[in-house]
């Protein structure tokens, strides 16, 4: 259903995240230069996020970098610990996908709610008096997102209500889904384990310099939501403490596989399993 | 513990004792919190679990309370403090109460009296004392069959749209009597329950047409070659579209005097054949009515199909709210479930009483009421020997003091 194009335009997707963990990427590649183009292409939308509240699509065939940058800028936005960034950011890229998604055809659309997102959303085909409605969105989920939009439209009494779904046209029903993809960015980039991996180190810097820079001194500094330890998988906390004991250990990589698993989203469960397979870690 | 409240309780535990008593607690019962209101200074005990129905019922047997609640959250640790308890959900749960409601009758046996100035009047009281400002007030209702008719008429209304806009299946709502001024209905939904504030306040506010644009429910005009047209929602379509237009079909029918037009449009109206609401575009077909008068008559049609439910209780995602099967301390009555299918003809004046026998009571002053076949009242400072029920009811009501 989804192509490479598509995970390029909306990096934020489950099948985006299972894309770049089959790339199997490791601190090392992070530092070497052909990886350069993605830590740019990172700080560039977190510099456009950060200045102008907005992330534009660039005219790119590098669909990779395009894909890979998006984790990468929330990694290095998770390490500078700037929860009003973190909110910037998500919406800046939420909107973006907003006007991407606008343009997709219902079938796309219904796609990617109900695959990433878990929407129940139904096709319709439905008008009334002159309003034509695409979709039928279940409450729950048409709530979730609606809540937060102010216009009088959204009011659920404004709503055409039948059986537990809620008619939406397709802009509307786009629109409701960048509601969505602000909460997913804003919810992953708040799971970051362990320590910053070194080489990142300067891009975090940097990012703290735009930050000061477009949103100003913060009064209070927020301190990363780091997962106390013993919240963690077991097998994450093992590759977490290894790292902790000697710095050059082959799990360097491992760790920022982890990084990567937990900042593009994947649950707990799915890291889980990948790590129960790789190291044999039972879950208790 | 007053005299009043002493026999009150006596007469509650000998309920509670009868040794073929059964209490049924709400769906898992385990992961709920359960307070009880104790007759003695009106103690909360709270934060209670049960496991079984046995135990439950011990612990009210043990406290003889006044009111007994469970919470519409269910709870990782139901009996931890608020902030541990862990949130898993919770019941949708509505309230209808009459005292919410605005009947004609409510002058004739509800007063109140400022805690502030004095002041008294009859009704409901106002929100704010209109001579000295305050907003506290000493309120003496009664519950009248009238009062109730019209919760239950508002019960009735909320479950056409809590089945058919909500989508719940009636077999995951339940409906109860409060034993008092109300009913209230609980939705069982996985789909519903992780529901916060916020969104529950988006619910209510569709139940109660709160924030209800006529325009963006298709009332509308549109102008072409000099010519306007008022196109807007058809019988039969869903939600509150097709609830405008029933409502506006039950306004006509209830006689068009009452819309408050102009003497033009009510000739109109009274000429027109309302039938045609079911049938074709009738927007452009009255005489004198434009956009102006038909969204006049939407919204009337909005707050003729609302359901006046109460905010708070639904908002509410700690609710406490009263256990089924349980005597209400404000009557002596019984709270009971009420099958959706008898809702119309439940008599709560009937099949809530528990007392039996016979109690004499010194009444102070209480209107003439009903309870089973029996009328009784009006009662003026007297001392009479009434059946136990009605005597509970006016001891419940502080409208009596036991008599020897
Ligand atoms: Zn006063
Ligand atoms: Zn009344």
């Amino acid at each position: 259903m989804l192509t490479r194009a598509d995970l390029a335009k909306y990096p934020f997707l489950a099948e985006a995240s299972e894309y770049v963990r089959e790339l199997g990427f490791s601190i090392d590649d992070i530092a070497s230069p052909e990886f350069t183009p993605v830590l740019d292409r990172a700080t560039s939308r977190l510099e456009e996020a950060l200045s102008k509240g907005r992330v534009s699509s660039p005219a790119t065939d590098d669909e990779r970098t395009e894909i890979l940058s998006f984790p990468v800028s929330n990694l290095i936005l998770s390490l500078t610990g700037e929860e009003r960034a973190k909110r910037r950011f998500a919406l800046a890229e939420a909107k973006r996908a907003y006007e991407l998604l606008r343009q997709e055809t219902p079938e796309k659309l219904q796609h990617i709610a109900t695959g990433t997102f878990h929407w129940t959303l139904r096709r319709v085909d439905l008008q009334l008096g002159q309003r034509v409605y695409d979709f039928a969105l279940a409450l729950p989920d048409y709530l979730r997102n609606a809540t937060s939009l102010r216009e009088p439209k959204w009011k659920l009494p404004n709503r055409v209500l039948d059986h537990g779904f809620v008619y939406t046209a397709r802009d509307e029903t786009a629109r409701l889904l960048e509601e969505e993809v602000a909460g997913r960015i804003v919810n992953r980039s708040a799971r970051l384990p362990g320590r910053p991996p070194k080489l990142l180190q300067p891009r975090v810097e940097q990012t703290r310099g735009l930050i000061s820079k477009w949103l100003g001194t913060p009064q209070t500094f927020e301190l990363p939501k780091v997962p106390v330890p013993e919240a963690m998988p077991p097998c994450v906390r093992h590759v977490i403490e290894q790292l902790d004991e000697a710095k050059n250990v082959p799990h360097m990589g491992r760790f920022a596989l982890a990084a990567f698993l937990l900042n593009i989203g994947a649950d707990q469960e799915e890291i889980v399993r990948l790590f129960t397979t790789k190291w044999n870690t039972s879950e208790d | 513990m007053d005299p009043t409240s002493q026999t009150i309780q006596q007469q509650f535990q000998r309920y509670y004792l009868e040794p073929a008593r059964r209490i049924t607690g709400p769906q898992s019962m385990a992961n709920r919190e359960f307070g009880f209101l104790l007759f003695k200074e009106k103690f909360m005990v709270r934060h209670r679990s049960f496991r079984t129905n046995e135990q439950l019922l011990g612990a009210i047997r043990d406290l003889v309370p006044a009111h007994v609640y469970f919470s519409t959250a269910r709870y990782k640790e139901p009996t931890a403090t608020m902030e541990e308890k862990g949130w898993e959900g919770a019941d949708l749960v509505f309230d209808i109460d009459a005292d919410h409601l605005d009947t004609e009758c409510k002058p004739t046996h509800d007063n109140w009296k400022c805690k502030g100035c004095g002041n008294v009047g009859r009704g409901s009281a106002p929100k704010i004392c209109p001579s000295c400002k305050n907003d506290r007030f000493e309120e003496q209702t009664w519950l009248c069959e009238k009062c109730l008719r019209q919760a239950k008429e508002e019960t009735e209304k909320l479950l056409d749209i809590v089945i058919s806009d909500f989508g719940v299946d009636p077999s995951n709502l339940r409906i109860f009597f409060s034993g008092h001024r109300g009913y209230h209905v609980h939705v069982n939904s996985k789909d519903l329950s992780g529901l916060d504030e916020e969104e529950r306040k988006e619910i209510v506010d569709y139940v109660l047409g709160l924030g209800l644009e006529t325009k963006l429910q298709g009332l509308n005009q549109t102008s072409s070659g000099g010519v306007t047209t008022v196109e807007g929602p058809m019988m039969g379509e869903p939600g509150w579209r097709g609830r405008i237009v029933t409502g506006i079909y039950d306004l006509l029918s209830e006689g068009v005097e009452n819309l408050q037009l102009g003497s033009a449009q009510t000739q109109a109206f009274k000429e027109w054949n309302r039938e045609a609401l079911f049938t074709k575009p009738f927007w452009n077909s009255v005489r004198g009515a434009g956009l102006g008068t038909w969204q006049a008559l939407a919204l009337k049609a909005v707050q003729k199909k609302s359901s006046r439910i109460d905010t708070v209780v639904t908002t509410d995602i700690h609710r406490l709210i009263r256990l089924p099967g349980t005597l209400n301390g404000h009557t002596g009555l019984l709270a009971v479930e009420v099958q959706s299918e008898r809702l119309d003809d439940f008599d709560p004046f009937t099949e809530s009483t528990v007392f039996a026998g016979s109690m004499k009571v010194h009444v102070k002053e209480a209107p003439s009421f009903r309870l089973g076949t029996v009328h009784l009242g009006p009662f003026h400072d007297e001392s009479v020997t009434l059946p136990a029920a009605a005597a509970m009811l006016l001891l419940c009501k502080r409208r009596a003091e036991p008599a020897t």
